[in-house]
């Protein structure tokens, strides 16, 4: 992608009046890091990239935006919010409009056609971080690390994010602003991390999450960054009833993890954004993904396609397959 | 008493000389490399630079039973802390972290869970040979070997470990195993010297923190926290994974008739750490909160202890997920001073 046209076309949507600020993509303090960017004023839109490294989902901002009391007499600002999508946050974005978390009118989605995104810790592993900003670019099938004046070519698959693997729609299925061409969308690879534990018998699945829940911190990143994830009200913050108690062990962290799991059933976009951000590596995708196929399976629906579509939950189809209904 | 050295190969016969105490040492569970209580005959991994979660945990459990009961009674059941442990492989960075906060937990009350465990604890340390990416601990005052808070220093010489006892405790420790210990000569010294130097020159980032403590409360209102924080999640992986952070919330449950009173890590960067029971939440935004987190350790801390509550590790730098950087915010502190 163009990055002159990117900040070209960010800084006249933000010098838009209607529009508020825009949320994008910026390089981050050190090494391969991306840091999410709020974009107010035109001149800023110099920052923006948008390259390999923009793994992350910025579609969690729409609903993560504080509205603190305003002093007496200060109108809230009801101005748009731009915001950079690429394939998979788009869904998101979709989602959100399917289930009114947010307002059509108040968004302009800019639109990102993603070829693949690189695993940061695959990355890392293979050419380890250093002090020094990198970049990555897109070259070609694979990709091109340029780092300490030195460009060294990167393999598609050597790096490449899961989600990438599995990616179904690397162009944004919601958008207001194209930028560049879409691309050609590849094959995705089946979902191996799923089948894996579908393999598995009854007790192996549980040994296999029970060491996984068993590491979780409660930090609760995952349920942060989760662009779908934002009830006011979350079960996980009430203390009457406390539904999941504060206590950190296998017991209380399966409930949060089933709980969520269940929460996002039918609204999961696949962003793979819980995943990336566990600090303990716990493969929050493939709980989600495992849903995610069951309603695919089951009900032949898949969220986020469509912002005009019905919430699943609250759709009945009298030809549902139900050929799990004894 | 001088400083001896453990052949790698007695390891298992060593650790056999300390039966009966818990052995806290970084080993692999799953794929994650973490401190826990060894079990029978396993073997450390002393080969890493830094497990992701701290070993604060060995004194300060991320939930801790205070006290059981049953409902309708007024019985308590307290928990029996007479464990005797051994902290081994902590880096200096985290033991440093554990002096710091000690100060805290020996303030106007003495918490006694805590305390208890401190005092039945020996630390152990292992001199750091590779620093990571995001380690800073020279500008905090410590160092690839420092040995604030530590009882013992072992560093990695090869074929052995250099074993320097550094309070009473560290020597209690060599005392017991002196059998298996050689005496060292000065080349292991020397060796330890070089590896220092060579690991101190591995660490690329730093911040000259003079000014800060006193400088923060005058930036309450600046715009550089709005900056910072636009991005944050407000999720606790900074505070959780920190050495330093140590706050905690106490709650009561009950499973059926069983209760207990028990206290675990809470983060100020969750909305509901400071939420009245009115409803009114007086850090009401993710801006406050981590306004909060910096002067909590660069000034509020200092003005108590005397002592930067923050030792550098880079754990915070690492592992958030929208890069929010402490070093470049302390940076952008000393430019708006």
């Amino acid at each position: 992608m163009d990055l002159e046209q990117l900040r070209k076309i960010a800084a006249e949507v933000v010098a838009r009046e209607d529009v508020n600020y825009l949320i994008g993509w910026k390089q981050g303090t050190y090494g391969y890091r991306v840091a999410p960017v709020f974009i107010e004023d035109p001149a800023d839109a110099s920052e923006l990239i948008f390259s390999p490294l923009c793994t992350a989902n910025l579609a969690t901002y729409l609903t993560l935006v504080e509205k603190p009391p305003l002093p007496r007499g200060q109108e809230p600002d009801t101005r748009k919010v731009a915001l950079m999508v690429k394939g998979c946050d788009s869904r998101a974005v979709a989602q959100l409009l399917v289930e009114k978390g947010i307002n059509r009118e108040g968004v302009v989605i800019i639109g990102c056609p993603c070829p693949g995104m690189v695993d940061h810790s695959l990355l890392a592993e293979k050419y380890p971080e250093t002090e020094d900003l990198a970049e990555i670019k897109w070259d070609g099938e694979g990709f091109l690390l340029l780092r300490d004046g030195e460009e060294v070519k990167l393999d598609r698959y050597e790096v490449l994010a899961e989600k990438c693997r599995l990616c179904r729609y690397p162009n944004p299925l919601v958008s207001d602003i194209l930028l560049g061409e879409e691309v050609e969308p590849w094959e995705p690879e089946e979902d191996s991390g799923v089948t894996e534990i579908e393999d598995k018998d009854i007790e192996g699945r549980w040994a296999y999450w029970e060491e996984q829940f068993a590491n979780c911190v409660r930090c609760y990143s995952c349920r942060n960054v989760c662009p779908l994830c934002y009830c006011e009200d979350c079960i996980l913050d009430r203390l009457n009833p406390d539904w999941i108690n504060r206590s950190v062990n296998f017991s209380e962290n399966t409930a949060f993890h089933i709980a969520r799991a269940f929460h996002l059933a039918g609204r999961c976009s696949e962003c793979g954004e819980c995943e990336r951000v566990c600090p303990a590596n716990i493969p929050l995708g493939r709980l989600n993904r495992k849903l995610a196929r069951e309603v695919r399976d089951k009900y032949g629906f898949e969220p986020g396609l469509d912002p005009e579509a019905e919430p699943f939950q609250a759709s009945y189809k009298p030809d549902d397959p139900e050929d799990f209904i004894l | 008493m001088s400083a001896m050295l453990l052949n790698k190969e007695k390891w298992a016969e060593f650790v056999g000389k300390l039966a009966g105490k818990t052995i806290w040492a970084p080993r692999t569970d799953g794929e994650e490399l973490r401190f826990l209580p060894l079990e029978n005959g396993e073997v450390p991994e002393f080969d890493y630079n830094n497990t992701r979660v701290p070993p604060k945990q060995a004194v300060f459990p991320q939930t801790e039973t205070m006290f059981r009961f049953q409902l309708g009674t007024e019985e308590l059941e307290q928990p029996q802390l007479e464990e005797e442990m051994i902290v081994f492989g902590i880096r200096p960075c985290d033991a440093r972290a554990m002096a710091i906060v000690d100060n805290l937990f020996k303030w106007d009350v003495e918490d006694p869970y805590y305390l208890k465990r401190r005092e039945k604890t020996t630390l152990v340390g292992l001199t750091c040979s590779d620093p990571g990416l995001n380690c800073f601990c020279p500008s905090l005052g410590g160092g690839p070997a420092s040995t604030e808070g530590l009882d013992l220093l072992m560093t990695d010489l090869g074929d052995s470990y250099l074993m320097e006892a550094l309070t009473e405790k560290g020597e209690t420790l060599v005392a017991e195993t002196k059998d298996l210990l050689d005496k060292a000569g000065t080349d292991a010294q020397k060796n330890k010297d070089t590896l220092v130097k060579e690991a101190e020159k591995k660490i690329n980032r730093s911040i000259d923190t003079a000014g800060i403590p006193e400088g923060l409360p005058g930036l309450w209102d600046h715009l550089l926290w709005r900056n910072v924080s636009a991005s944050c999640l407000g999720c606790g992986t900074c505070t959780y994974l920190c050495p330093t952070c140590h706050c905690f919330d106490i709650q009561d449950e009950t499973e059926g008739f069983e209760a207990r009173r028990c206290r675990m890590w809470d983060s100020c960067m969750f909305a509901e750490y400071t939420m009245h029971a009115s409803g009114h939440n007086p850090r009401a935004t993710r801006q406050e909160r981590t306004r909060n987190r910096i002067n909590h350790k660069y000034s509020y801390y200092v003005d108590k202890f005397d002592t930067i509550a923050c030792v550098g590790c880079g754990r915070c730098i690492n592992l958030c997920p929208v890069n929010i950087d402490i070093v470049d915010i302390l940076k952008q502190v000393k430019e708006a001073l």
